[in-house]
């Protein structure tokens, strides 16, 4: 699975995108878990979110993306994009 | 993977028969979450008043009332209480940056505007410190001011600069007047407006004269190391850092520079670095305190009423030279209109 997440807005407004591919990590089957239940919890459209709050693009697999924000993220969501974040490439 | 989600565009009332009758239990709790956000982003746009703020106005105190908790890096609000309103300092650097600068925007307003804290009718502030782990963001959610304590790598302590206190707490003013729509240009000036406001607490606090003022949003923040001065620059957007790991600072300074962009709401706190250079342009031609004569052209308009929330840069600098003109003279009309021309949002006379 690859999971691609991009983070915009924040009080710099600076983009961020990371590149994780879980094929070959012993805890993959974790991370396609973790994946399902955060991508549960995304919207088709990006929200409107709060004032200088982080907006979330995931993308599995090439698929369309879906979108989350600051600071309605479930802990799933919280979870897959920390560790992409500080995992990916 | 089959991810029900809906989009915001489905009616409130279908996402309501979603939740009471779907037999499959991931539709309805996508439904509910669409719901639930949806609900939060209709409270965050109704909550700018439809009428001039304090028709009705109760009699409200000249102090702060304060409240700083500590989420213990949790993300999960609002944390535990560590220091109320009136309590001696604690041990924690950061729960008193944040609770001084409070005061401090609260003074502000106060003293410069007559505004009793950011709802203009006294309206408690309360801010959550050490939000999240090394979270490198400061955020307003529509109750409180969220600081998180920075990488320690590009970002340090979110709450080590007051303009950034001021900046979250203004978001809050604007909430409670103007409401400016959080994208797109109305976004930029409401991203604007906050480092407006959000410097003037500064410069208020070290009573500095606009030729004085270091004009940086966020000084004080980068950590050691990142090649940069500050966040952004009001006196020379674009300036604010250029570092190989941070990237350059990407605010334009003028209308030629401006970004089209879906990201970021449609850049807000990119295109923010025009209205910001237009502001800083007015404040030294006029010279002087920039919170008194320009300061208060720009508060006028953000809570004069008649902003509409989906207000462009055009018609905001309009109404600021209006402003001008309503409450001073001929020079400070001239002033106002001439940045709003250098800044490219104006055509010359």
């Amino acid at each position: 699975m690859r999971i691609q997440v991009t983070r915009s807005g924040g009080f710099l407004g600076a983009p961020r995108a990371s590149v994780l591919e879980t094929e070959g990590r012993p805890d993959a089957p974790h991370i396609h878990a973790l994946a399902r239940e955060a991508l549960g919890a995304c919207t088709r459209t990006p929200t409107f979110g709060v004032p200088d709050g982080f907006h979330y693009t995931i993308s599995v697999d090439g698929r369309s993306p879906v979108h989350c924000a600051e600071p309605q993220l479930t802990d799933s969501q919280s979870d897959l994009i920390a560790l992409v974040l500080a995992q990916g490439d | 993977m089959t991810v029900p989600v809906f989009c915001g565009i489905v009616p409130p009332h279908i996402l309501e028969h979603l939740v009471a009758h779907a037999e499959d239990d991931a539709v309805r709790e996508a439904a509910e979450r669409s719901l639930a956000l949806d609900a939060l982003n209709r409270v965050h746009r109704a909550e700018a008043p439809s009428t001039p703020e304090g028709i009705v106005r109760e009699r409200v105190l000249d102090t702060a009332e304060r409240t700083v908790c500590d989420d213990h890096h949790t993300q999960r609000l609002p944390g535990r209480v560590v220091r109320t309103e009136g309590a001696a300092p604690v041990p924690d650097q950061t729960v008193d940056r944040a609770y001084d600068g409070l005061g401090a925007t609260f003074d502000f307003y106060l003293a410069a505007y007559a505004r009793h804290s950011i709802d203009g009718r006294g309206l408690p502030l309360d801010a959550t410190v050490h939000y999240g782990q090394r979270y490198d963001n400061a955020f307003w959610n529509g109750e409180r001011m969220i600081f998180g304590d920075g990488d320690g790598t590009l970002f340090n302590d979110f709450t080590v600069s007051v303009d950034v206190i001021g900046h979250e707490l203004t978001h809050g003013v604007t909430q409670y007047s103007a409401g400016l729509d959080y994208q797109d240009q109305s976004g930029a000036l409401n991203e604007s407006v906050s480092d407006v406001f959000g410097s003037l607490v500064k410069q208020y606090s070290l009573k500095q004269t606009a030729d004085q003022a270091d004009w940086l949003i966020g000084a004080g923040l980068l950590a050691p190391g990142v090649h940069g001065v500050a966040l952004r620059s009001m006196k020379a957007p674009g300036t604010a850092y250029d570092d190989p790991n941070l990237g350059q600072d990407p605010q334009p300074a003028t209308m030629a520079g401006y970004v089209d962009t879906s990201d970021d709401n449609g850049g807000v706190h990119l295109n923010s670095g025009i209205p910001n250079h237009a502001f800083y342009l007015a404040a030294t031609a006029i010279g002087g305190f920039a919170w008194e004569k320009t300061g208060q052209i720009w508060y006028d308009v953000l809570t004069g009423g008649t902003l509409p929330a989906s207000a462009d840069f055009a018609t905001f600098a309009a109404a600021t030279v209006a402003a001008a003109g309503a409450r001073y003279g001929a020079a400070e009309v001239a002033a106002v209109r001439d940045a709003w021309v250098q800044v490219g949002v104006v055509a010359p006379a």
